[in-house]
């Protein structure tokens, strides 16, 4: 029974091994067999000249700049927001909370983590016509709603990477500034954020992936199926994923669906890229993906 | 720097940390308040137990939760085997090179956004499951799960691997010295002393597929009815949510969709402290 | 490839020595303007929108104006709420939603709901019966209707959609429709469905039929434009758009656009009966 068992195991994990590449790569196959036809500068620019369009001189209507531009502004602003907030969070953490406080802030980041991002979507959304009821009628579901509700998904992992690097530190790189009269504050900002940057950075191209890709939040808060490039941080706005799903429900024709297969390529590679960067730069945020939802 | 200086910056630390920690409970505080009238009118029952039927004014969400459980459970029950077996093959069975790739092809899956699964799903997967079964439109629970089982397993798989790894090699040495094998070694010590750590993704690797929203919505074919086979068209709470959030702010078939995130946030939040408290139980066992 | 480039080429030179010339008119109203339009609401007025969008801000890059689905429903509550400044539907508001949000409406294209099939079903027509009972899951076999020995998939759209109160109201009499039908979240998503399932039924509008779906007769009715225009398909609705008051600044032009000759134009080059 051991015996077999011992010859079981490599057989079968082999077993899955293929299993798992094999549909993996039949999805990513699938998709650059029908899509790759499909990758030109027209995809992205329409029938508008490319640097018209990049100019903003005129609007592109059958391509995907406005959607990659949504995407674009989006991602900045959600992560200027998430990180300086997510940051000063996670050195609380590490260096200054107490044992008590500690656990109890670990406890609400990881359920924050674990929530799904349809839940903080809906939260982003009730939130907008909350305020557009009682505070202002300019108040929309828009671009800035949509940042702040990315910026709360994926704050709990800028956190997390921040104190995680901060607290991996070896205690003699905390000890010598301090030894050499340098101010706990001095020491945060002077040593050891400088040594833990490759585990911040990380963090932050994890959360830039995470915004680009996700779809649900910006569903419910102000995402739209054509409109342009976004004026303000109150208009509407396009994005990648959510091209991706709409033209998966709504083609009207071959042509249209061809655009999809190219914008999920193009998203597909934009988040690949972003994710090898992070695993390039600290090896364990592998760890920390798996808190997304 | 000096000294009120250094007071006011730790402060605001402390602010931004409390200010995300009350995140947490607001988001939660919001959706119950907007949810209430639906509880507070003596129909949490109904809820549970009503058919979705708006015109009727039922407005359960019970044909949901067993789809979102349906759904979510039958992923990991694909799931789990497969990422384990993976696991395995990356931390003891292949070596050098193949290791190497096959890491690094798990760490680039977990870069792949769910929209994309979703996508090639409709165009691929629902046409081969309709095919092969014969019944139904191929949008169904069964696909639904299985994109949903690739969807977690790169990061199962992460979780997993890193499990195995923690286990001090100290312990097996003694396995090896008696010229045991990798495979030996794997079974009888690794594996029993990793299993928190399993059981912790495991649980984690759940809550991401409970809370994912486009694949199920893509997919799963979105049928009010709670499913009976595998072959049958089911909505989850996810889904019911991305449906349902544009209808009248002041109906009742909008406050539901509060009811499903209140569903949503509790079975999430009910996941992540089994994970801590198995870590918890973990750590001071593998002590 | 080549072929498609350089018919849209000579489309948009042709479009454009059009627009110089008799069209320009239409679009005048929109020279000199800024700001922005939001729409929202039935999925069936897309197409049209979008051109209408697309030829206004072609023209006038300082307007902006942004075209969102969701459905009859999500229309009227979104431009009620003032979420949006124009609220499209596929079916009257009832009353109580004219009311309640001060309404107004603009009726720019009718419209037939079709029952479609995939043209690999050799089933073309179904009585109003036949109809009912297939969406309420008493026909549940292709061979009861002279197909195939198949199970029947139902494809229904979503409470929001008016394309679904139309043909409720109108093919099923305000029938059950039964649990195991499927979701579907627009016009295109149906049609998309149906031409991807052999045994599969399901309902759009008129102006979305082609040739990746076969529509269904009606009581011996074809969902043609021909009967529709001439009222004799039974299941026909108006397109709306709707504003909260009376529409004014751009909202009342983009509307009043709709119903020039231009627009009407639009509207039966997109698959619909023209109102004027």
């Amino acid at each position: 029974m051991k015996r077999f068992l011992e010859l079981a195991v490599p057989i079968f994990s082999w077993l899955c091994g293929i299993i798992l590449l094999g549909a993996v790569l039949s999805v990513v196959g699938y998709l650059f067999v029908h899509g790759w036809k499909s990758l030109s500068l027209s995809l992205i620019f329409g029938t508008t000249p490319p640097l018209d369009a990049l100019l903003m001189k005129r609007h592109v209507f059958n391509g995907l700049f406005p959607a990659v531009i949504g995407t674009f502004s989006l991602v900045v602003l959600a992560v200027c927001l998430a990180v300086p907030v997510g940051m000063a969070s996670g050195i609380y953490l590490a260096e200054y909370a107490g044992a008590g406080t500690k656990a109890i802030l670990n406890l609400f980041f990881d359920i924050m983590a674990g929530l799904p991002s349809i839940v903080i979507g809906l939260f982003g959304f009730s939130a907008a016509v909350f305020l557009n009821r009682h505070f202002s009628g300019n108040i929309h579901p828009c671009l800035l709603i949509s940042s702040i509700a990315l910026a709360f998904l994926v704050l709990p992992y800028i956190i997390r990477t921040t104190q995680m690097a901060l607290e991996g530190l070896p205690l003699s790189a905390r000890m010598t500034g301090l030894s050499l009269g340098a101010s706990r504050l001095q020491n945060i900002v002077h040593v050891l954020l400088p040594q833990s940057l490759a585990g911040v950075v990380s963090g932050v191209i994890l959360a830039i992936g995470r915004c680009a890709e996700d779809t649900a939040v910006i569903m419910l808060t102000g995402v739209v199926a054509s409109t342009g490039i976004p004026r303000s941080l109150l208009s509407h706005y396009e994005a990648l994923p959510f091209y991706i799903y709409y033209i998966s429900s709504q083609y009207t024709d071959s042509e249209e669906l061809a655009t999809g297969y190219g914008a999920a390529i193009i998203l597909l590679f934009i988040c690949l890229i972003l994710f090898l960067l992070a695993f390039v730069i600290k090896k364990r945020v592998s760890y920390l993906a798996l808190y997304r939802a | 720097m000096n000294r009120t200086n250094e007071k006011a910056v730790e402060t605001l630390f402390f602010l931004s940390a409390f200010f995300s920690a009350l995140l947490t409970i607001a988001i939660f505080g919001f959706m119950l308040a907007l949810g209430l009238p639906l509880f507070a009118e003596g129909r949490f029952f109904a809820i549970i137990t009503e058919p979705w039927a708006p015109h009727l004014g039922h407005f359960g969400i019970s044909p949901m939760i067993v789809g979102t459980l349906a759904i979510s459970s039958l992923s990991m029950l694909f799931a789990f085997p497969l990422c384990l077996g993976f696991a395995i093959l990356i931390s003891v069975v292949s070596r050098g090179k193949i290791r190497w790739l096959l890491r690094k092809t798990v760490e680039m899956m977990t870069g792949i956004p769910t929209v994309i699964y979703g996508f090639v799903g409709i165009f691929l997967l629902v046409r081969l499951v309709r095919e092969f079964f014969d019944a139904g439109s191929g949008m169904c629970v069964l696909s639904a799960s299985l994109m949903l089982s690739l969807m977690v397993s790169p990061t199962m798989i992460l979780f997993f691997c890193d499990s195995f790894e923690r286990v001090p090699s100290s312990y097996g040495k003694a396995v090896l010295a008696m010229g045991g094998t990798e495979i030996q070694r794997f079974l009888y010590v690794t594996l029993p002393n990793s299993w928190p750590g399993i059981v912790i993704g495991f649980t984690l690797s759940l809550g991401r597929a409970m809370g994912d929203t486009l694949i199920a919505l893509m997919i799963a074919g979105n049928a009010v009815q709670t499913p009976g086979s595998l072959v049958d068209s089911a909505r989850t709470l996810t889904s019911h949510i991305a449906l349902v959030f544009a209808a009248d702010y002041e109906s009742l078939e909008f406050k539901a969709i509060f009811a499903c995130g209140i569903f949503l946030y509790l079975f999430t939040t009910l996941l992540v402290i089994t994970a801590r408290l198995l870590g918890h139980r973990g750590e001071r066992w593998a002590r | 490839m080549k072929t498609k480039l350089s018919a849209i080429f000579a489309v948009a030179v042709l479009s454009l020595v059009f627009c110089s010339s008799p069209y320009a008119a239409a679009l005048d109203a929109f020279k000199g303007e800024k700001g922005e339009i939001k729409i929202a609401g039935g999925t069936a007025h897309i197409p049209v929108m979008k051109e209408a969008a697309a030829r206004i801000m072609g023209l006038n890059p300082d307007i902006q104006i942004s075209i969102a689905g969701g459905g009859s429903g999500v229309g009227i509550k979104q431009v009620g709420e003032g979420l949006v400044d124009i609220g499209n539907t596929g079916r009257n508001p009832s009353d109580d939603e004219i009311k309640q949000y001060g309404l107004q409406m603009f009726k720019w294209a009718i419209d037939g709901v079709g029952l479609v099939v995939n043209p690999a079903n050799s089933v073309r027509s179904l009585s109003q019966e036949q109809v009912e009972a297939i969406f309420a899951g008493k026909i549940a076999n292709w061979k009861e209707v002279g197909g195939e020995d198949k199970r029947i998939n139902l494809y229904t759209r979503d409470e929001a959609s008016g394309t679904r109160e139309v043909f409720w109201e109108k093919a099923l009499k305000k029938g059950d429709i039964a649990a195991t039908a499927n979701f579907i979240v627009s016009n295109g998503a149906m049609k998309g469905a149906i031409s991807q399932d052999p045994y599969g039924i399901g309902y759009v509008s008129v102006g979305h039929i082609d040739n990746s779906v076969a529509p269904v007769t009606f009581n011996g009715i074809e969902p043609s434009l021909q009967n529709v225009k001439e009222g004799k398909y039974p299941i026909a609705r108006g397109l709306f758009s709707n504003t909260k008051g009376e529409p004014a600044g751009l909202s009342k032009k983009f509307i009043d656009y709709l119903f020039t000759d231009e627009g009407q134009q639009l509207v039966a080059e997109k698959g619909f009966v023209t109102v004027k």
